[in-house]
């Protein structure tokens, strides 16, 4: 099986898709000419023409809502932000127009569209361009919220993205383009509301997304040499969350730590926290755990990132403290 | 026809409001859209313009006067037509407004009452009922107490995570007699599965009435009065269980000593105030003139009390069945509160020690008594005890005799009170002291004749100093 | 320009009737009887309709906000004239003069200002959120200026598509400061979008006049720095409103060229119910209302076409019946029914929330 990196996983879903279906579009900064900030789009200009891979000027409200406009219209816009921070200037295009038009209209229109770009601290960025931004799209009704974690997964979940009828923030990593993996030749297809099981194991379930699953993964790695066998559920899909798989492996481990990039207050650690006490409550031998940002936010400097991000040690930790190992 | 014109609701908020000034009158042609009148609302005054055309029937209401919403305010029709035909005139009109309008009114008040008024009551009956049904499917209640609160016993007193909870009820464990091993004592999962292992515990219902970390006993409780289970929300109260603290060594010499003093010495108490005013200044002089002293009022007292009882020796005593047996010297014993307990190291040959060498001995007993640094010897051979419970406020209090002596100075606080002197009222700062004695050794009077001395020598206390 | 400049020349003129008649003759000039009247009964039914509605908020039928279009109705109908079908209007908030321009029932208008079932939008989306795709209608959005982009993204489908659609897109004068409006124009300006934008400056940013919201008051003068063409006028007639319009809607389908239009109008009521509109001088008022396009027909009708009184009674009378209908209908109409509520959220059907723990009792 071909080994590729997450960002040609995402250009070959996009590519495949283009190919597929004539309304797929691809539209951001710099994501023609120049190939992708990140490279996500490399060879999509040369290969499809400007009408296809447009490349806009800075006004993420502007190109949020040409997506959105679009869409409207039938077409399958995938909107790239070169970062999800900046998707907070696009944000009532998100939240007032993507999210609400099916129900505003009753019915009479669809905004069928992937708003898609990395997401979360990467490396010593400064406050406002380290941000996660689940937390405030997963609290809205209307949308569909996606975090990736492998090629295998990027691929799989991005092409499903991009033919769900409904608005879907895809949520990538910065940190995680170069991560390989082996993702198969034929089309395939991951479904949402899916969560994979990243490593299996019986005595604490770690529930993690995006840049928080090679977090989890190390963690549980550092648990093993200490007799601590935990199963890793990456969510991939945060809404719509597989609250089942969640809940299954709980009622296995009676223990549960979330391991995630963001702050801790109201956001979806908080969530599943809460969906946990309400579903397993009769299960759980400990406190549930969240391993997340502290509630600050983020520095320049390198040892105060550090600080405050997730590390596989504040993971084990929590780990311990769940499994009452010291 | 003629139509009746209402007051209009003119914000959503607006309930009522008032014709501030018609700019009609009766026999005006109208056309619609025409400012007919100005209308106060809660939010500003505002033209009302004409929705209908017609002439001026009739002005049902005066300027001023505030109205409800869709009152009718106004009749139009054709000239000469009769305003009361069309059901108009103020009463009449009103009905069929009126007919929507209770309801009207009746929801917003039905909308403001609905958070509040079905709440508290059903859903803390439910919480209640919840709350018992959990009890008793956690705990199954032992027949013998079936009718007292008995899911008191560990309903959620006994700290244990849910999982481990669920286990005890599916395997019929008492969670009370499984040992937690989780923080706080909490019972996990793995504490149940190793009491599963061990086989089934009885559960008798005695259990519930026997050893030391019992709750108060279901019987205690007034019998199916649950009632007493319940704040006035009808929360339950929360329980928590009895802890059982060992013993150490020390919590078991003080209770066989007491209990031995309070069972064989047949205690007297006499308490004396004393005017401390002189003592308090001596003390501060003392404390200044004095290099590297610092002497406290309690240092005083126990100079005092040892003085006294060189003239007292009957004080310095002790009782046995072959006689009394007065002490030779004098050491006072100082009563030093720790953790958990106390001890009384004593000031040897007190009597004879200046302040300053009072308040160092006071000062390093009890420094070392804290760090627990101090000898055998140096904790026992006490021939009389002061003990000092003013710095807490007490005013006064009895203590108990130690074995082996016959009196202890209980000693309260130095107040400032008003104290009749030469039959005016003046500010004095006084201390209680209680000589609470063997009446086996000494009777009462010798007990006050040794307060008087101690009196004297702590209102007069320059005599200290010699 | 000033606020009392703004309002045409005869308005303020002392031989007004002559200058008046004169003008409303030029204006007319060459239309048939038949197609002055089509004007007047199609800006009277929004009239009407905005006036029923006004009734019915006083009366406790409406709640939310409601705002009118009565003074604008011209536009509404010379855009309804000036499109082809398939073409697109996406609006504002106050958008029942489109939806009644446009054709959309007044029964169901009425039903959703209600809020029921027979709704334009099923009663979900009440007077700030009208939608009738059928009938042209794209909104109906009611955060300022967020609709700007979105109609930019309807004009890029077109250019996508090559379907030959124009897409025009609305909003008020208050809306041009607002950073979507810049964002969107930029696109449409750099992308050559078959778009025509439209500002219907109604003089008041709710209650603050636009020279205190505006650094320069023409507001075409911003179309240089997108790359539109511009247009700038008063509304006095259904006509003269359509050819100019349809200029603008011709370029954006023939040379793919946005072009930003400023109509000069006036709303004789409030920003909405609760607004008594003391802001602005009774004299201002009068002196636009001799210029109310809806006024202007009417005289003209009776001076030029000599239409008898009865005739135009008539129609009037027509017009409030069709309207007191439609809110009879409206307010006899059902609610809608608690389910509906699940609807339209998710594309797949019926959502009922997430998770297990958030789900109405009863749904699996």
């Amino acid at each position: 099986m071909p080994i590729l990196q997450i960002r040609q996983a995402i250009r070959d879903a996009m590519k495949e898709e283009m190919e597929r279906d004539e309304r797929v579009f691809l539209m951001g900064e710099e994501v023609g000419y120049y190939n992708g900030a990140y490279k996500c789009s490399e060879g999509l200009l040369d290969h499809f023409g400007p009408k296809r891979v447009i490349d806009t000027p800075i006004t993420e409200t502007g190109f949020a809502g040409i997506g959105i406009g679009a869409a409207m219209c039938g077409l399958r816009p995938i909107v790239e932000f070169m970062t999800f921070n900046f998707s907070a200037v696009a944000f009532d295009q998100i939240l007032n127009n993507a999210a609400k038009l099916r129900h505003m209209t009753h019915g009479q229109f669809g905004v069928p569209m992937v708003f898609r770009g990395p997401n979360a601290a990467a490396h010593m960025l400064g406050s406002t361009h380290s941000q996660a931004f689940e937390h405030f799209y997963a609290h809205i009704p209307g949308l569909k919220v996606i975090a990736i974690a492998t090629p295998y997964d990027a691929k799989g979940l991005l092409k499903t993205a991009i033919r769900d009828e409904n608005p879907v923030l895809f949520l990538e990593s910065e940190l995680m383009y170069s991560v390989k993996g082996e993702v198969p030749e034929e089309e395939y297809l991951i479904p949402f509301g899916q969560a994979d099981i990243k490593r299996p194991g019986d005595a604490v379930t770690v529930i993690t997304w995006g840049q928080g699953v090679p977090v989890a993964l190390k963690a549980a790695e550092l648990a093993a040499a200490e007799d601590l066998s935990c199963e890793v559920i990456d969510l991939r899909s945060i809404r719509p969350m597989d609250e089942a798989a969640i809940i299954a492996s709980v009622k296995k481990t009676n223990r549960a730590v979330v391991v995630y990039h963001g702050w801790p207050q109201g956001g979806v650690g908080c969530d599943i926290v809460a969906r946990i006490q309400e579903l397993a409550f009769d299960d759980l031998d400990a406190p549930v755990l969240r391993v997340c940002y502290e509630d600050l936010p983020m520095p320049y400097a390198e040892n105060l990132e550090n600080l405050i991000l997730p590390s596989p040690e504040r993971a084990l930790a929590a780990i311990r403290r769940v499994a009452y190992k010291r | 026809m003629a139509t009746v014109v209402t007051l209009p609701r003119l914000s959503d908020t607006m309930e009522e409001g008032v014709i501030a000034k018609w700019r009609i009158k009766v026999g005006d042609k109208v056309k619609r859209g025409q400012v007919i009148a100005d209308i106060e609302t809660d939010k500003a005054t505002m033209e009302f313009e004409s929705f209908d055309a017609g002439t001026v029937l009739k002005l049902v209401t005066p300027e001023g006067e505030a109205l409800p919403v869709g009152a009718p305010i106004a009749v139009f029709g054709q000239p000469g037509e009769n305003p009361d035909a069309a059901g108009a005139p103020a009463p009449k009109a009103e009905q069929p407004e009126q007919a929507d309008k209770p309801e009207k009114a009746a929801e917003p008040a039905k909308a403001a009452a609905k958070p509040v008024e079905p709440r508290p009551q059903p859903e803390s009956q439910d919480e209640v009922k919840a709350a018992e049904v959990s009890a008793a499917a956690e705990a199954p209640a032992p027949k013998a107490t079936s009718t007292g609160p008995e899911g008191q016993v560990d309903r959620g007193r006994i700290p244990a995570s849910p999982v481990a909870r669920r286990l005890a009820r599916e395997h019929d464990l008492e969670l009370a007699q499984i040992q937690g091993s989780g923080p706080h004592g909490r019972v996990v999962k793995a504490d149940v599965e190793q009491a599963i292992a061990k086989g089934p515990t009885a559960r008798p219902a005695a259990a519930a009435a026997t050893g030391p970390s019992e709750h108060v006993p279901a019987a205690s409780l007034p019998p199916g009065s649950h009632a007493a289970e319940v704040d006035e929300y009808g929360r339950p109260y929360i329980s928590r269980p009895d802890r059982t603290v060992k013993l150490s060594q020390m919590r078991k010499t003080i209770a066989k000593r007491m209990g031995q003093a309070k069972r064989e010495i047949p205690h007297i108490y006499l308490t004396m105030p004393i005017v401390m005013d002189k003592a308090v200044a001596l003390r501060a002089e003392f404390n200044l003139s004095v290099d590297g002293t610092k002497a406290s009022l309690n240092d005083l007292v126990i100079l005092a009390a040892a003085r006294a009882l060189r003239k007292h020796p009957r004080v310095n005593a002790y009782y046995t069945d072959n006689g009394i047996v007065e002490r030779g010297d004098v050491h006072v014993g100082v009563a030093v509160a720790l953790d958990d307990g106390l001890i009384v190291p004593p000031v040897r040959f007190a009597d004879q020690k200046t302040l300053k060498q009072i308040s160092i001995d006071v000062r390093d007993l009890g420094t070392r008594a804290k760090e627990k640094t101090l000898k055998p010897e140096e904790l026992t051979g006490s021939t009389f005890t002061v003990s000092n419970l003013g710095m807490f406020g007490i005013e006064e209090f009895c203590a108990i005799v130690n074995p082996g002596e016959a009196a202890i100075l209980a000693v309260g606080a130095v107040q400032d009170e008003a104290v009749v002197e030469d039959g005016k009222i003046v500010a004095r700062k006084r201390m209680r002291v209680t000589l609470c004695s063997d009446h086996r050794v000494f009777d009462g009077a010798e007990s006050a004749k040794y307060l008087q001395t101690l009196r004297k020598l702590l209102e007069s206390p320059l005599a200290l100093l010699t | 320009m000033t606020q009392s400049e703004a309002a045409p020349d005869a308005a303020s003129d002392s031989t007004v009737d002559a200058a008046y008649e004169a003008k409303l003759r030029a204006d007319y000039d060459g239309q048939s009887r038949e197609d002055v009247l089509r004007d007047y009964r199609e800006m009277l039914r929004i009239r009407r309709f905005e006036e029923a509605a006004a009734r019915a908020y006083t009366r406790g039928k409406i709640s939310g906000f409601l705002h009118l279009y009565i003074g604008q109705e011209a536009i509404a109908i010379a855009t309804q004239q000036a499109m082809e079908p398939g073409d697109r209007v996406v609006s504002t908030y106050r958008t029942h003069g489109f939806a009644i321009a446009l054709g959309s029932d007044p029964k169901a208008c009425a039903a959703e200002l209600f809020g029921k079932a027979a709704g334009l939008v099923g009663g979900v989306g009440g007077s700030m959120h009208f939608f009738d795709k059928e009938r042209g209608l794209w909104g109906g959005y009611a955060i300022v200026g967020n609709h700007i982009p979105v109609a930019a993204g309807h004009a890029f489908a077109s250019q996508y598509t090559g379907d030959g659609r124009v897409t025009l897109c609305f909003m008020g004068d208050g809306a041009v400061g607002i950073g979507p409006v810049h964002e969107g124009m930029t696109m449409a300006g750099i992308m050559k979008l078959p778009i025509v934008f439209v500002v219907e400056n109604n003089q008041y940013s709710m209650g603050t006049p636009l020279k205190r919201t505006l650094p320069v008051e023409d507001i075409t003068a911003r179309a240089a720095g997108y790359g539109f063409a511009s247009d700038r006028f008063h509304v006095t007639s259904v006509q003269e409103t359509r050819r100019r319009l349809g200029e603008a809607v011709e370029r954006a389908r023939k040379e793919g060229r946005p072009t930003l239009l400023e109509l000069i109008t006036y709303r004789f009521r409030g920003h909405s119910m609760s607004d008594p509109a003391k802001y602005r001088q009774k004299e201002e008022v009068e002196r636009w209302r001799l210029n109310d396009p809806l006024e202007r027909t009417l005289m003209a009708l009776k001076t030029i076409y000599q239409v008898p009184e009865q005739e135009l009674d008539a129609i009037d009378e027509t017009i409030v019946a069709e309207m007191d209908a439609a809110y009879d209908f409206a307010d006899k109409a059902p609610a809608p029914a608690p389910e509906a509520r699940f609807e339209n959220v998710m594309a797949e059907g019926p959502y009922y929330g997430d998770s297990a723990t958030t789900r109405p009792a009863g749904v699996e």
